[in-house]
């Protein structure tokens, strides 16, 4: 079945390309900001940044948490919430083509996720312009990050796929995800750090996207190797098994997605 | 690689009511499935659930066309989107084999605030025309449309006409295998119409499988080899366009309760048993054709104040055209038995889809009994212009 879908993938390649930019193309017509809407979100997690660490400093927290590490970790974090926001209601607002025409339903979620994927890669670039000032390194150590965003990006297709058909057959699904991404930036480790937690920190590290955002941290920001288990004070805070958790939990996701989404695309014309 | 087109013991099930539609309906839902006993009772047509389509066979071949009609609900629109995969069948096999050119909702995929160029390519991508074609056939559609001037224009400033002129366009220049078509002949005005349909004409002639839904009769007689009535998502009748056709009027007429008209026709002293028609060659417009009317006097001998003729009517608006009765035109019986009538006419009415109805009258005025009727189709001729032949003679006076 996953080769059956990859094939159509392949066939409808066109009508996938057409999509995302029909999606990036409304996104900027005639909205107030443009492109400038991609520096807008950089900009505002920077500034949420420097106003946490002088609150925690204020309150005499010790060390705060890095600049580079917020920004890094809130721009992976805007990332998903954006293409899960996108995804989940991409075959709702597509209502009238699902509905009349055959091509294959994956391209509309995947257009969604490569619209918004395209929206960050500007925000990435800006971000990495100030990369300096805020702390990032260019080490070997940065070998890790297309593995980290790869990961991201399956972890993010399997979870649109099964948020975009349930939210057709349920329309209250969507309304969840609000809810799940609103309190999600307190269960990952988006603004503050495991270490912060003492011996509760591993814990966060069960949420599959923790060990993302950390590892894009501990690589962009303290040049760590993936591969060393790390610890802070006596507490764990990083296994490279934290890692493979995270490929795993992605790579099931995406296959679960897929063959989900799929399996209900039959029915989908039936339940507008 | 030829197309075809395949629908063998197609059954389709739809749900009446509304399903789930949020999680917190779902659970009480889900709850009462997993009792036992439960599962058994899932797996028949559930009391609100309804068969779209019965057990609908067919196959198109290349070379024919195959019409689909029936009324509102009779599950046309179940089958085009069967064939066109936006659904599955419930059972049997709906397959089309080569690529298949919908014309069908052609600007479905438009969105309003791209121009007319941008939804081009869009839309042609969604029907699954390849870059390549668009860009190679890009100034064709744009001028078939007729809108060259607003290309660069959103197409939410379009009118509703243009918008379907240029989704017609894109669709007419898919170069298909198979063809499938949904009322759309009715795009536009009646320049753009005249040449929508030449172009659907061209597409059909040219020897692809082709399959036609539409409401507009005269235009499947015209363009199918083959026609299917659907009537309560069940085959009614399979056979020859115009055959259908006549198949489905009758049936919307409700003139088929033929035993009343019988019974009716004992006390009357007449009844009629058969109508030969011009069927199924067509009659050029303005030309001759004739009919034979096949009836019996039931009595002794022939009632006085009761007469034998026909009704003219327009098939697509159930228009009465012209009566005609034969006793005026000095065909009457003059004993008991069975006997028949010939009459000849000339077809003075634009091309279209007709029917003959017979009738018995009491006193020229009231219809008694309508007996067996008939179809039939008037062909464009080069002679004759307009929607009235008046026989007009011309002569030049030095």
């Amino acid at each position: 079945m996953i080769r059956t879908i990859l094939r159509d993938l392949w066939t409808s390649r066109e009508l996938f390309l057409q999509l995302t930019q029909r999606d990036l193309k409304l996104r900027y017509r005639q909205a107030i900001m443009g492109f400038a809407w991609a520096l807008f979100l950089p900009v505002l997690t920077i500034t949420a940044g420097l106003i946490l660490r002088k609150a925690i400093v204020g309150a005499g927290g010790g060390e705060p948490p890095s600049l580079g590490g917020i920004a890094i970790k809130s721009w992976a974090w805007a990332f998903f919430a954006g293409a899960m926001n996108f995804a989940t209601i991409s075959l709702l607002t597509n209502a009238s083509l699902v509905t009349k025409i055959y091509f294959p339903r994956e391209v509309l979620p995947l257009a969604s996720i490569v619209a918004q994927g395209v929206d960050s890669l500007i925000g990435l670039a800006t971000l990495l312009l100030v990369g300096n000032w805020m702390g990032f390194h260019w080490s070997i150590q940065l070998l890790w990050v297309p593995v980290l965003l790869i990961t991201l990006l399956l972890m993010t297709t399997g979870l649109a796929f099964l948020f975009a058909c349930a939210n057709l057959f349920f329309r209250d699904v969507k309304y969840i995800l609000q809810v799940l991404l609103t309190f999600g930036i307190f269960y990952t480790p988006v603004l503050l750090e495991p270490a912060s937690f003492g011996k509760y920190g591993k814990y966060m590290m069960l949420n599959p996207l923790s060990p993302i955002l950390e590892g894009l941290r501990l690589t962009l920001v303290e040049r760590a190797s993936l591969l060393d288990t790390i610890y802070i004070k006596g507490f764990l805070v990083w296994s490279p098994w934290m890692l493979a958790y995270s490929v795993g939990v992605g790579i099931f996701a995406t296959l679960i997605g897929m063959v989900a989404f799929r399996r209900s695309a039959a029915y989908f014309a039936e339940y507008y | 690689m030829a197309g075809h087109v395949l629908f063998d013991g197609v059954w389709k099930r739809f749900r009446r009511g509304l399903s789930h539609d949020s999680l917190r309906d779902m659970i009480p839902a889900l709850a009462r499935r997993l009792r036992p006993g439960a599962k058994a009772q899932h797996q028949e047509l559930r009391e609100d659930d309804f068969w779209a389509l019965r057990d609908v066979n067919f196959e198109v071949k290349p070379g024919q066309a195959l019409g689909i009609i029936g009324g509102n609900g009779a599950g046309k629109s179940t089958t085009l989107k069967l064939l066109t995969k936006v659904l599955v069948p419930t059972r049997g096999i709906a397959a089309i084999r080569g690529r298949a050119g919908a014309l069908i909702e052609v600007s479905a995929g438009f969105h309003p605030d791209l121009t007319g160029r941008e939804n081009v390519f869009l839309q042609g991508a969604i029907m699954g025309m390849p870059m390549s074609l668009i860009r190679a056939k890009f100034d064709d559609i744009v001028e078939f449309s007729g809108i060259p001037a607003f290309i660069d224009t959103p197409v939410k400033r379009y009118s509703s006409g243009m918008n379907a002129r240029l989704g017609f366009s894109i669709a007419a220049h898919l170069e298909p295998e198979v063809l499938i078509i949904d009322e759309v002949l009715s795009v536009g005005d009646a320049d753009f119409q005249s040449r929508a349909f030449g172009r659907i004409k061209s597409l059909v002639g040219a020897g692809i499988p082709v399959v036609i839904v539409s409401h507009q009769l005269d235009r499947v007689v015209e363009l199918c080899t083959d026609a299917i009535l659907l009537r309560q998502g069940q085959v009614a009748f399979h056979g020859r366009p115009h055959e259908a056709v006549q198949a489905y009027l009758q049936g919307t007429s409700g003139s088929n309760d033929a035993d009343v008209a019988d019974a009716a026709a004992v006390g009357l002293g007449i009844r009629i048993l058969q109508l030969d028609g011009p069927v199924p060659q067509p009659v050029a417009s303005g030309s001759q054709f004739t009919c034979r009317v096949l009836a019996e006097v039931t009595g002794s001998e022939p009632p006085p104040h009761v007469e034998l003729g026909i009704n003219i009517v327009d098939a697509a608006t159930n228009q009465h055209l012209s009566r005609i009765s034969f006793r005026s035109l000095g065909a009457h019986p003059v004993r008991a038995g069975k006997f028949a009538v010939d009459f000849r006419m000339q077809a003075n009415m634009p091309a279209g889809l007709y029917r003959i109805d017979t009738c018995v009258w009491h006193d020229q005025r009231e219809v008694l009994i309508q007996g067996p009727n008939r179809i039939f189709q008037v062909m464009p001729a080069a002679e004759f212009y307009g929607t009235h032949q008046l026989n007009a003679v011309a002569t030049t006076v030095p």
